[in-house]
């Protein structure tokens, strides 16, 4: 866009108009926004909390937008030669930003005595996607998994037993069928359930997938089975839920006002993440349940959400710090109030046994489902290309939902184009 | 009949393009109950406007953004103005290969060009600051083409008597050639303001901290993709942030419309 004579004119305005900045140890960390609230404040105040009891030591947060924007910001800074020092992005990118060279493993810094049991503290479902190659690249910190909220006035309405969730496929199908109100011409006032599609439907997908005992890809991300017939047939149960139950509404359903259609009573179940368990609790204005998934042949939910990842072309004494930082970020204490603040799940077993969780928990126990639903989880799916990768599943998927391709075709042709993007990865 | 037909038709596209808008006054300035409900007798509220406004530092962002676009809008007059000026009247070796090369540029998408502007920036030590994104952008390739094709149209003549009269080139550029471009000037700025208001990609890739980074960017604190949508609070941000612009587009919306038909821009 501006050729050569242009930035050597631009230099000279450069020096005119600003002066540089001064010099400092600082650790620059991108953190992608994600949640409603007070977020960022939140985090500006752990920022300020750690300088306190670190001086020498600056972190300065970057808000980076969502998660897609932050990383087309980072790997521009990073191509550039002005990468951050850390940053938390989502936790499947992590093979594409290891074949861009991007990032360092945590391993190559966390070389003291009592840091290979900081790395063994976490979940071990967290570290499914943390992990490639036997080096831990991501540690967790913004972690969901997918959960069904629940309205338990309109249970009682319909004559259910209002302090219970179905816990099958066929018990969804059946309370969604009693939930769902018609009238007389055939207009829907409350749909049974809703699963959202828009966006990232190979999310909520991976619940079904799951749950009927099959994986989406391989641990080293270069294979996906998205045309296994067990995955067919998963998609083929959430199909079937809008087209032949009619107990959810069809077409592509919005990610984003799922929880608002939840609040205004439109729909009496709804899955979505557990980031959103802070939000229903401000804003339903009835009583709520929250349950892990129902189960097919198991039960299971992918993981969701961010890790922390350390950049390689910071300096040694950067990274140092930076591990300092992130150690002191996922400390018991620290994550359980993260948790608690955000609804994200804390992301180690300690974390749940500090005595703010204990009390947290007490007093609202659906904050400790998500955590029960850990030892069903499941590594979100991540591969190679990742974002062409995972689109070539969506599109199937939504082609799908819409009527557009029966599931079967819909699969057979994701599965073509995974296979095409991934072929590369393999020969290596 | 085929003008009832014309009025109606205008009338029906109006007010398609005016429901998104009306749709954001409305819920702005209701409790969130009534964002997808609509009672008449709903209770007016500005409770949104200063949840948005509390919500990130806006003030700094309105006053970042306002230089910004100052900044990129008084630079590109002047280049473009300059550039024009010599494409439209003198000849000179390799002027046409010169205005393709020009004219190359706006087959470009910028947002191609975001990791070699970038190195740039790291190259010129701008990163995080308002020059650094306002550089790319004010060599503006459509300012030159559209100033030039006005300049063509203006008669020769004009040119030859003003320098009869003893003025210098300059002093003809001044007073006859700005002159007379007037109304493409001012479509044009109201492009160019408008654009890079709203522009929101590349501030926010080479901006990252409160001081240099525009509203756009500022916004992105309602992004909360994982918990879903907050329509209040987004439509009440985006009046806030958009409202001057709007103001300002209704206070001069004669002399706009008229510039663009004028300038031919559609």
């Amino acid at each position: 866009m501006i050729d050569t004579s242009l930035k050597r004119l631009a230099a000279l305005a450069a020096a005119a108009l600003v002066a540089l900045p001064a010099w400092a140890q600082e650790i620059s960390f991108y953190y992608p926004v994600a949640v409603g609230g007070p977020i960022t404040k939140i985090i500006d105040g752990l920022a300020a909390d750690f300088e306190k009891e670190n001086p020498g030591i600056k972190v300065k947060p970057i808000y980076s937008g969502t998660y897609q924007e932050s990383i087309v910001k980072a790997l521009t800074a990073h191509k550039s030669g002005e990468p951050p020092v850390v940053s938390v992005l989502l936790s499947t990118d992590m093979f594409t930003l290891i074949d861009e060279d991007a990032i360092a493993p945590w391993d190559t810094v966390a070389t003291g005595a009592d840091d290979q049991q900081w790395i063994k503290s976490f979940y071990p479902a967290f570290m499914q996607n943390s992990q490639t190659g036997g080096k831990t690249w991501g540690i967790p910190f913004q972690r969901s998994t997918v959960v069904l909220y629940w309205n338990k006035e309109a249970f009682k309405e319909a004559g259910l037993d209002p302090n219970r969730a179905p816990a099958s496929w066929k018990e969804m199908v059946d309370y969604a069928q009693k939930l769902t109100k018609r009238d007389a011409s055939g207009k829907v006032s409350q749909w049974g359930v809703q699963v959202p599609s828009s966006g990232f439907p190979y999310w909520l997908f991976q619940g079904f997938t799951t749950q009927n005992n099959v994986q989406l890809m391989n641990t080293s991300g270069d294979t996906t089975f998205y045309d296994n017939p067990a995955v067919i047939e998963a998609l083929q149960f959430w199909v079937d839920l809008s087209g032949k139950h009619k107990v959810m509404p069809p077409g592509i359903i919005e990610w984003g006002t799922t929880p608002k259609d939840f609040f205004e009573r439109k729909i009496a179940m709804m899955w979505t993440t557990t980031g959103n368990l802070t939000n229903v609790k401000a804003n339903a204005k009835f009583d709520f349940g929250v349950a892990m998934l129902p189960a097919g042949k198991r039960r299971g939910t992918p993981t969701g959400g961010g890790n922390f990842y350390l950049f390689k072309k910071s300096t040694p004494q950067q990274q140092a710090a930076a591990l300092k930082f992130v150690k002191w970020v996922t400390t018991p204490k620290r994550a359980a109030e993260w948790g608690i603040a955000t609804g994200y799940v804390a992301v180690r077993p300690d974390a749940w046994d500090t005595p703010e969780m204990k009390k947290y928990v007490e007093g609202f126990p659906a904050a400790a489902v998500a955590r029960d639903q850990l030892q069903y989880a499941v590594a979100e799916l991540s591969t190679h290309d990742n974002q062409r990768v995972t689109k070539a599943l969506n599109d199937g998927l939504q082609a799908a939902l819409t009527g557009g391709k029966s599931p079967e075709a819909a699969m057979k042709e994701s599965q073509r184009e995974a296979e095409r993007l991934l072929r590369s990865y393999r020969r290596k | 009949m085929i003008r009832s037909l014309e009025t109606a038709a205008a009338w029906l596209l109006a007010i398609l393009w005016v429901l998104p808008l009306a749709y954001a006054f409305w819920t702005a300035f209701h409790p969130p109950e009534f964002a997808t409900r609509f009672h008449l007798f709903a209770p007016l509220t500005l409770q949104n406007f200063v949840n948005a406004w509390d919500a990130a530092p806006f003030a700094r962002y309105f006053v970042n953004t306002v230089l910004l676009v100052s900044l990129i809008l008084a630079t590109q007059l002047v280049l473009v103005t300059l550039a024009a000026y010599a494409f439209a009247s003198y000849e000179f070796f390799g002027r046409d290969v010169m205005f393709a090369l020009v004219l190359v540029q706006l087959m470009i998408m910028p947002d191609v060009l975001i990791v070699e502007n970038y190195r740039t920036m790291a190259a010129l030590d701008l990163t995080d600051t308002i020059p650094a994104i306002a550089l790319p952008y004010m060599a503006s390739a459509f300012g030159i083409f559209l100033l030039r094709q006005t300049f063509k149209t203006i008669p020769r003549e004009l040119d030859e008597a003003a320098r009869v009269e003893g003025a210098g080139s300059l002093r003809v550029l001044w007073e006859v050639y700005v002159p007379l471009a007037r109304p493409v000037y001012i479509a044009y700025a109201l492009v160019s303001v408008s654009y890079h208001w709203n522009n929101f990609l590349w501030p926010l890739i080479i901006t990252n901290s409160v001081g240099s980074r525009p509203l756009t960017v500022g916004l992105q604190v309602f992004s909360s993709t994982d918990q879903g949508i907050d329509w209040s609070i987004i439509t009440a941000a985006t009046l806030m942030t958009s409202g001057p612009l709007l103001v300002a587009f209704l206070l001069f919306q004669r002399q706009f419309v008229q510039s663009f038909m004028r300038a031919g821009i559609k």
